[in-house]
C-alpha cells in the first residue's frame, strides 16, 4: 500500500536545482528567450510562484495514396506535407489564475497553408464550489470545446491516430479553421459526487472564419472574397463522466450565424447559419477503449443566389472505433468512419444527377487499421492504413481536377507519423 | 500500393502476436510518509489533486504535485490502488490540459529518491512514495 505524503512548509522561493528539470530548463529558456529577456528571470519578475512549465511537440508524417491526393501530393512517391509543431508555456500567476499560450506551426498540404499561428493564449480563473465542484472562466484565444477530441486535435499524442476521423473532425473542408480556436470566453464548471461527474462548457466568441478559406466554404461560392461578421459563435458541451472518464457521454453543439459581406463583383452578400450537434460516447477499459461519435451539420445559406432562394442542407457524420493497448507501449486501432454530404441522399445518386458530378463526391466511408508505438520515452511512431470508398472528404485544393475527372470510387491511403515531445 | 497494403497487414499481425502482455510488478510496497499534516485526504480529494483540478491547499497555499514517469511500476500502482484509475486516464487528462491551455499537470520526477528529495525541499508539495 502506498501512502500520500505532503510537506507544507513556509513559503519560500521554489529552487529548481535538480537535473530532472533539465528539459524544463531547455524548454523554458528557448521559449522565453523569444518572449522575454531571460528565462530564469521569470519568477523574479514578480509573476508569483515561479511554477511554470513549457512543453512542445514536433510531428512529421509521410503519406502515400492511390488515385487521389491527401495531405499534399501523396500519389506516386508520397508526400511529406503533413507537419505539426507546437510550443507552449503554462503557469499559475495565482493558485487559481492560470495563463497559457501555444504557438503552432501546421502544414497539411492544400487543406492548411496557414503555417505559424497563435493556437491559444488564455487566462483562466477558477474557483472551488465545494470539495468536488469547480467553476471558472477562460478568456482570450481559447480552444473550442467540441466532441471528444477537438480541443487538442492537432497534437498526435492526444488523438487516436495519424489522421482524425474525417467525418466528424474534417481537415479538408475550409470550415476546419473556424472549428479549432476562437477569440472570446468560456464559462465552465464541473460538479461531482463520488465517481459521477457532470461537466458543462459554454463558449461565446468570435470565430476565426476569415482565415483558411472559410468564407468560400461557408458561402459555397468558389473564390469568394469578403468579410464574415455578425453574431458571435456559440458552442456548448455538456457531459457525464464515470470514474474520471472510464465511461463518458458528451453532447456538443456549435451554432454559427454569420453575415457575409461580399468583396467580389457579381457575388452578392448573404447570411449563413450552421448548426452542428454531436453526440459522443466512450468506454475506457484497462486494455480496450471503445469510442463512437455521431453528428449532423445543417447549413442554411441565404441571399447568395439570384432570386434569394434559401439553400438548406444537412450532412451526416459518424464513426465507431476500437483501440487495444496490448502492451504499455503498443496499441492498435480499428475504425469505421462515415460521411454523407446529404443525409437524404446517402448514396449520392440524386446529388450526382443534380450537379453532374460523380456520386462518390457526396459520401466517404473509411475503414482504418492503425498501430501506435511509443518506442522511447516521449517518442512516438504511428502507422495506419485506410481503405476509403468515396471522395466526399477529399481536398479539392490537393486535387484541383477532382470535379472534372472520373476516378475510382475506392482508394487507399497509408500514413506513417513520427513525433517527439517534451 | 497493393504491396504496401499487404506489407502493412503483415506488420500489424506480427506485432500483435509477437508482443507479450505487460507483466505486473510484484514488488511489495509498504506504507511510508514524511509529513502527516494532510493524512486524511480521501480518494476523491486525491483525484481532485492528481488530475489537476484542485490547485490550492485548504489554507490557500498553492499545491505543487509531483509524480513518477508513466511507466514506473510505482506510478501504475499509485494510479490503480490509490486513485482507482488506469495510468492512461491521468496521462490523457494531463495532455489535454497542456495542449489546450487549461491547466498545469504534475511535474514528473525520475525516481523515488528524487521524489523524496523534491518533496522535502519544495513548499506545499505533494507526491507519493513507497512505504
Amino acid at each position: 500500500m502506498l501512502s500520500v505524503i505532503s510537506k507544507n512548509r513556509r513559503r519560500e522561493r521554489l529552487t529548481i536545482q535538480n537535473t530532472n528539470f533539465h528539459y524544463y530548463h531547455i524548454a523554458t529558456a528557448a521559449f522565453t528567450a523569444l518572449m522575454l529577456s531571460y528565462g530564469q528571470d521569470l519568477p523574479a519578475l514578480g509573476l508569483g510562484m515561479g511554477d511554470w512549465q513549457a512543453h512542445g511537440f514536433a510531428s512529421q508524417a509521410y503519406t502515400l495514396s492511390s488515385n487521389y491526393n491527401a495531405y499534399g501530393h501523396s500519389t506516386r512517391s508520397g508526400s511529406l506535407d503533413f507537419t505539426e509543431i507546437g510550443v507552449n508555456v503554462l503557469g499559475h500567476i495565482q493558485p487559481n489564475l492560470l495563463i497559457a499560450a501555444q504557438g503552432l506551426y501546421r502544414n497539411a498540404g492544400g487543406s492548411d497553408r496557414e503555417g505559424l499561428r497563435l493556437d491559444f493564449a488564455n487566462l483562466d480563473y477558477s474557483f472551488s464550489l465545494g470539495k468536488q465542484a469547480t467553476a471558472g472562466v477562460r478568456l482570450g484565444r481559447v480552444k473550442n470545446p467540441f466532441g471528444l477530441y477537438n480541443d487538442t486535435r492537432d497534437v498526435v499524442w492526444t488523438r487516436p491516430g495519424v489522421f482524425m476521423p474525417q467525418s466528424v473532425y474534417f481537415d479538408s473542408l475550409a470550415l476546419r479553421q473556424a472549428m479549432i480556436a476562437s477569440d472570446g470566453g468560456i464559462l465552465y464548471n464541473r460538479f461531482a459526487v463520488g465517481d459521477h461527474a457532470l461537466k458543462t462548457e459554454f463558449v461565446v466568441s468570435n470565430p476565426l472564419d476569415n482565415t483558411g478559406g472559410a468564407a468560400e466554404f461557408l458561402t459555397g461560392i468558389p473564390n469568394a472574397r469578403g468579410e464574415l461578421g455578425g453574431r458571435p459563435l456559440f458552442i456548448g458541451r455538456m457531459g457525464y463522466e464515470w470514474q474520471e472518464g472510464r465511461f463518458r457521454l458528451l453532447f456538443s453543439v456549435v451554432n454559427l450565424d454569420r453575415d457575409f459581406k461580399s468583396a467580389t463583383p457579381g457575388v452578392s452578400s448573404g447570411n449563413l447559419k450552421v448548426l452542428y450537434p454531436l453526440a459522443s460516447a466512450q468506454l475506457n477499459l484497462e486494455d480496450w477503449s471503445f469510442t463512437g461519435e455521431y453528428g449532423r451539420i445543417t447549413a442554411e445559406r441565404r441571399g447568395f443566389t439570384p432570386g434569394g432562394v434559401t439553400l438548406e442542407n444537412t450532412s451526416e457524420s459518424f464513426y465507431v472505433q476500437a483501440q487495444y493497448r496490448f502492451t504499455q507501449d503498443w496499441s492498435a486501432l480499428l475504425r469505421f468512419d462515415s460521411f454523407a454530404a446529404n443525409v437524404n441522399d446517402r448514396n449520392g445518386k440524386r446529388s450526382a444527377a443534380l450537379t453532374g458530378l460523380a456520386k462518390q463526391r457526396f459520401f466517404s466511408h473509411d475503414l482504418t487499421t492503425g498501430l501506435r508505438w511509443e518506442f522511447a520515452p516521449n517518442w512516438l511512431i504511428l502507422g495506419e492504413y485506410h481503405s476509403i470508398w468515396g471522395t466526399g472528404l477529399v481536398s479539392t485544393v490537393d486535387n484541383p481536377d477532382l470535379n472534372q475527372r472520373s476516378g475510382p470510387e475506392r482508394w487507399d491511403l497509408f500514413s506513417l507519423m513520427l513525433s517527439y515531445r517534451f | 500500393m497493393h504491396a504496401f497494403v499487404i506489407a502493412w497487414f503483415m506488420v500489424t499481425v506480427t506485432v500483435i502476436f509477437w508482443s507479450k502482455p505487460a507483466s505486473a510488478a510484484n514488488t511489495t510496497l509498504v506504507p511510508y510518509s514524511i509529513a502527516k499534516q494532510y493524512t486524511n485526504l480521501t480518494r476523491d480529494d486525491l483525484r481532485e489533486i492528481f488530475f489537476g483540478r484542485r490547485t490550492r491547499w485548504p489554507d490557500g497555499s498553492p499545491l505543487r504535485v509531483f509524480v513518477l514517469p508513466d511507466h514506473d511500476p510505482l506510478h501504475i500502482r499509485f494510479s490503480k490502488e490509490v486513485l482507482g484509475v488506469y495510468p492512461y486516464q491521468l496521462r490523457s487528462v494531463w495532455d489535454r490540459m497542456v495542449y489546450s491551455g487549461t491547466g498545469v499537470p504534475p511535474t514528473v520526477v525520475e525516481s523515488l529518491e528524487k521524489m523524496k528529495a523534491i518533496i522535502k525541499e519544495t513548499p506545499d508539495a505533494i507526491g507519493y512514495i513507497e512505504k
